[in-house]
């Protein structure tokens, strides 16, 4: 450079004065940028400060009266004096708006994260059915990606909620799905759901040891084939010992639990629950208790003496112990009729004015209870099997569905809007993933002679996450924010209820700042786990 | 079965010498695996149950549905055996009847498409209303849709309440977009032959189109003459809102949408560290000095303890920017921007423009609430604009820079001329689908209390004389929603064609 400079030879080139270099003038912009900013943000804090004042100043003060910034957000612990409607953990209007707020979030939660479960499968089946062999389920899929993608999920909310769900028949009429026992009707869904007893954790660690086992198996046999060169069939293998040790569990919970049972009067002559059989036998006069019905129809039994005749039973609500005895009576078709306490005393006392003959809970329970009762030496705890886990089904009794599980018409259909939209955006990711795989290795996979399976699960599969994970990662965000416009359908989630305090106790600056705060450390979290995931499985380049 | 599978076995080898092995047919398409065994199993009883339902609901169409289902399997199925098919029966082959499982899932997809489109032509023009007089109407005994509500109301849904009066301006608006559109058809041709200062003025002309539109629709002066200003709050509402929302959104934030990601990209030189670390270091003493004695002394718990100490958090804070920007405050103010909106949901984002907005602002100025959510929507728009030109600017290579570079064009210009061309071609299906998530965004307008078109189609059941038509009001809308969003999609596609994106 020197020697082609213009110039007496041996002279420096003359320096840039610092107001014509733009690197410098780059930097006092950027420092004259930091000062607007601030000045800015400045002006708009005494603004704030001065709207507060003529708002009542209120927002500062702190529970003994005095005013300080540290009690920016004492209001927190004030009564939120709202109900919610759904609550995943105990709350009362009493409650601090902390805990409604945290009510909200835990609603959020599992709105978001049943949603993406679940728009996940329905995504990937659409998807698949999307790239189907069969015209019509190809374009059935296409119609139904088209249209949800191109009108916007507020509307499909207010339609599912107002134009759907609101209008199903009243409670009586429930529509029952596809025949099974799923009933649809204006106060919700009533599906069947799974009671556990206490005897899950022995059976859950039995689960737990089979998974080992199976890995283990699956190991071995896989060193073995890589040895022999022989297929094991290890799969089959490993999957059979786990369920394997997975039903002796099931046995050895059943077997061992002893913590449940009914009190009943010694005078009813009942030591153990196939007694009870017996008891309605003689007390219907009849042989054996599965011809009942039969007789019923027949006329040679009226259903009022049956109803008469009818077991009564105390028992707690919302306790395992229900589910777990109904489904024995059932089995051994004993007619039967529930009443159910909220406290154990209650149903001890209604037990003791001889409402029920039988009283079922968990036998510490009873035993305590029978030590209350003035005749206790003349009642008989007798212990019932509890399988580790046993399936409640939804039945109508009287105006309301028991047993099962509820879905409310708010919760369902804001679960089932973020289902449908989001499951059509995932199709579509899915349907680009598997053809972004080349041709090409689905051959390859065929010449080396790989089964079906093996080249879905070794070839496609493995590329395709590739290109379906970075995007499936911004439609799970998508459906966690989406989620606040459960507002719409007031089924109160984060924001719902966010705005619920916000309007009552006026805290605009402060809820808005834990709302959006909430969502952005959510937003972060997922994004931060799937990028660990993509990471994982990304192609490592040469 | 026996004599029958070799009576046809016997008819299909004479005819065509074709062996056809029964047991082998078995073999490939059922006894497989256990797993397709069970499937089958399961499908074939799901078809007969579903089959027999619908056969006793509607014996005439699902018998006759049935028919033509048995009429073409068997079709197929001799065209199989004899190896010779008529273009028709191949394509029926190829695309419906193509396996057992197909063959069963095209009946019960034909069934239940038949039952909805039965169920949804009885509801929508068979047992419908169209009449537009409340009263006629509610004399009439109709159980499917009250279209006639959505009829009547045609006009709150196109414009809300904008003054009849004033109604030219709107007319006026049409046309001009319209006289612009025709001659742009041709002179935005690629092969167009005329003059290149004719497109050039025809660019600048369509971009005073948003500027004139505003001010007639906004109105300018007092409250009186012909161009009277209009109350957006109030006046603004049905269609012409939601399309007011969805450009001017798109026009506002493209621009603030290429800045943030150019800045985000940004590699200028940052402010010196010794500068950085200086101020915080001032800062944070003086922090120290004078608040946190004192707040440490009030502090009633842990977390107020350890909030007393915030002097440090500007020493991180100074950390992390130095770190990972080099002091570089365009980057740092675009990312940090970029990631925030990314990361909360559009209603917090209105919900700040209606609610708080006015908070920041001194007492005596107020901002009309649709300006604010106008504003809301572009902001919000812009960071997931600038997302998708980031993409679009990382394909570009870096040969493409030092060509520009060695051209001797200056930063405008290369961007100008260089990158933004190809980075914003690659990306333009991208921002289509931005823009089209955008235009269906503006629905939640309805949620903080302006009369967009769903907010109308709510506003249809809270009249008294329709009073809880919901549903047909909703079906409009997403029609409405459904033509806007395919419009755009395609306009995509075209201009994708056009520009030859994945081509070169």
């Amino acid at each position: 450079m020197a020697e082609l400079a213009p110039g007496a030879p041996g002279r420096r080139p003359p320096r840039i004065p610092f107001y014509r270099d733009v690197r410098v003038l780059g930097v006092l912009a950027q420092i004259g940028f930091v000062v607007l900013f601030v000045a800015a943000a400045g002006w708009f804090l005494s603004n704030i400060a001065d709207n507060l004042d003529k708002l009542g100043g209120s927002q500062f003060i702190c529970r003994d009266g005095t005013s300080s910034f540290r009690c920016f957000f004492d209001f927190l612990s004030l009564e939120s004096q709202f109900p919610i409607a759904e609550t995943p953990i105990e709350y009362d209007p009493s409650d601090s708006y902390a805990r409604a707020i945290g009510v909200g979030l835990l609603n959020t939660v599992k709105v978001s994260v049943l949603g993406i479960f679940l728009a996940t499968v329905l995504g990937t089946l659409a998807g698949i059915a999307r790239l189907s062999q069969n015209w019509l389920l190809r374009n059935l899929a296409g119609w139904y990606i088209d249209i949800m993608r191109n009108t916007p999920l507020v509307l499909q909310l207010f339609f599912i909620y107002f134009s759907v769900l609101l209008v199903l028949p009243p409670i009586r009429e429930a529509i029952q799905l596809l025949g099974g026992p799923i009933y649809l009707s204006q106060r919700g869904i009533n599906l069947p759901s799974l009671v556990f007893t206490s005897s899950f954790t022995t059976w859950a660690a039995f689960v737990v040891l089979g998974i080992i086992q199976a890995q283990v198996l699956w190991l071995l046999l896989g060193r073995r084939e890589e040895k022999t060169g022989k297929p094991t069939n290890r799969a089959t293998w490993a999957f059979l010992s786990f369920l394997l040790i997975a039903g002796i569990g099931w046995r050895v919970a059943t077997t061992y639990a002893n913590d449940q049972g009914i009190l009943v009067a010694k005078a009813a002559r009942v030591r153990e629950l196939e007694d009870v059989a017996t008891l309605m036998e003689n007390r219907l006069q009849v042989d054996d208790l599965s011809d009942v019905e039969e007789m019923v129809a027949g006329g040679a039994l009226t259903a009022a003496a049956v109803d008469e005749a009818a077991l009564s039973l105390c028992v707690l609500e919302n306790a395992p112990s229900e589910a777990n005895l109904t489904a024995q009576l059932r089995r051994a078709n004993v007619p039967y009729r529930v009443e159910r306490f909220e406290r154990p005393d209650q149903a001890t006392a209604a037990y003791a004015a001889g409402e029920c003959e039988v009283y079922a809970a968990d036998r510490a329970t009873l035993a305590a209870e029978r030590e209350l009762l003035e005749d206790g030496a003349g009642h008989f705890i007798v212990p019932i099997a509890a399988t580790p886990a046993r399936l409640s089904v939804p039945r109508l009794e009287g105006l309301n569905f028991v047993g099962g599980a509820k879905l409310t018409p708010e919760f369902s259909a804001i679960l089932i809007g973020l289902v449908l939209y989001t499951g059509a955006f995932i199709a579509e990711i899915v349907r680009a993933g598997i053809l972004a795989v080349p041709r090409g290795q689905t051959e390859a996979a065929r010449a080396l002679g790989l089964s079906e399976t093996q080249r879905l699960r070794l070839v496609v599969l493995p590329q395709a996450l590739r290109v379906i994970i970075p995007p499936m990662t911004s439609q799970y965000l998508n459906l966690t924010k989406n989620s606040s416009l459960a507002q719409v359908v007031a089924f109160p989630d984060l924001w719902t209820v966010s705005y619920t305090t916000l309007n009552q106790s006026g805290r605009a600056i402060q809820v808005m700042l834990i709302v959006m705060g909430s969502y952005l450390a959510v937003s972060l979290a997922i994004s931060a786990l799937l990028n660990w995931y993509n990471q994982r499985i990304a192609l490592v380049e040469r | 079965m026996a004599t029958l599978y070799q009576n046809l076995q016997s008819l299909v080898g004479r005819r065509t010498g074709v062996h056809f092995d029964f047991g082998q047919f078995v073999r490939d398409h059922v006894t497989r695996a256990w797993y397709l065994t069970a499937w089958l199993l399961f499908l074939t009883y799901v078809t007969v149950r579903y089959t027999a339902g619908q056969l006793a609901a509607a014996p005439l169409t699902s018998g006759v549905i049935l028919a033509v289902w048995v009429v073409t399997v068997t079709l197929v199925v001799v065209g199989n055996l004899t190896r010779r098919h008529s273009p028709g029966v191949r394509w029926l082959k190829n695309n419906l009847y193509n396996s057992i499982t197909n063959v069963q899932i095209t009946l019960l997809l034909v069934l239940a498409i038949v039952a909805a489109m039965r169920g949804f032509y009885s509801y929508a023009v068979v047992n419908a209303s169209f009449e537009t007089d409340p009263d006629v109407a509610a004399t009439l005994a109709f159980t499917g849709a009250n279209w006639g509500a959505v009829i009547a109301n045609l006009r709150i849904f196109a414009v809300f309440r904008f003054p009849a009066e004033h109604a030219w301006r709107i007319w006026a608006i049409l046309i001009m977009l319209v006289v612009l559109a025709v001659p742009s058809f041709y002179v935005y041709r690629p092969g167009f032959r005329g003059r290149k200062i004719i497109r050039r003025i025809l660019t600048y002309v369509w971009l005073l189109t948003p500027i004139v539109s505003y001010v007639l629709l906004r109105g300018v002066g007092g409250e009186e003459g012909t161009l009277a200003t209009i109350n957006p709050d109030r006046f603004w509402g049905g269609l012409l809102l939601t399309v007011i929302i969805s450009v001017f959104a798109i026009v506002v934030s493209f621009p603030l949408g290429l800045l943030l990601a150019l800045g985000r990209r940004s590699r200028i030189t940052g402010i010196p560290a010794w500068l950085i670390w200086g101020v915080a270091i001032v800062v944070a003493a003086w922090g120290l000095l004078t608040s946190t004695p004192e707040n440490v002394r009030a502090a009633r718990n842990t977390p107020e303890l350890l909030l007393a100490y915030w002097p440090l958090l500007v020493l991180g804070l100074a950390y992390v920017f130095q770190r990972t920007f080099r002091g570089n405050v365009v980057a740092a103010f675009s990312t940090l921007y970029i990631e925030f909106v990314r990361g909360v949901p559009l209603i917090t984002v209105l919900f700040m423009a209606i609610i708080l907005f006015p908070i920041f602002l001194p007492p005596d100025v107020t901002i009309a609430s649709t300006t604010r959510v106008l504003w809301g929507f572009a902001l919000f728009s812009a960071a997931y604009l600038a997302e998708n030109v980031r993409g679009g600017l990382q394909a570009i290579t870096k040969g493409q820079y030092e060509a520009a570079d060695s051209l001797g064009l200056h930063t405008f210009d290369k961007y100008r001329l260089i990158i933004l061309p190809q980075a914003l071609r690659a990306v333009i299906p991208a921002i289509v689908g931005q823009f089209i998530g955008l235009f269906k965004d503006t629905s939640l307008v309805a949620i903080v209390g302006l009369f967009d078109i769903l907010g109308v189609a709510n506003s249809i059941a809270s009249q008294p004389q329709w009073l809880g038509v919901r549903s047909e009001a909703y079906i409009f809308v997403a029609a409405l929603y459904y033509v806007g969003s395919a419009a755009m999609s395609s306009y995509s596609r075209r201009l994708e064609k056009r520009l030859g994106v994945g081509e070169r």
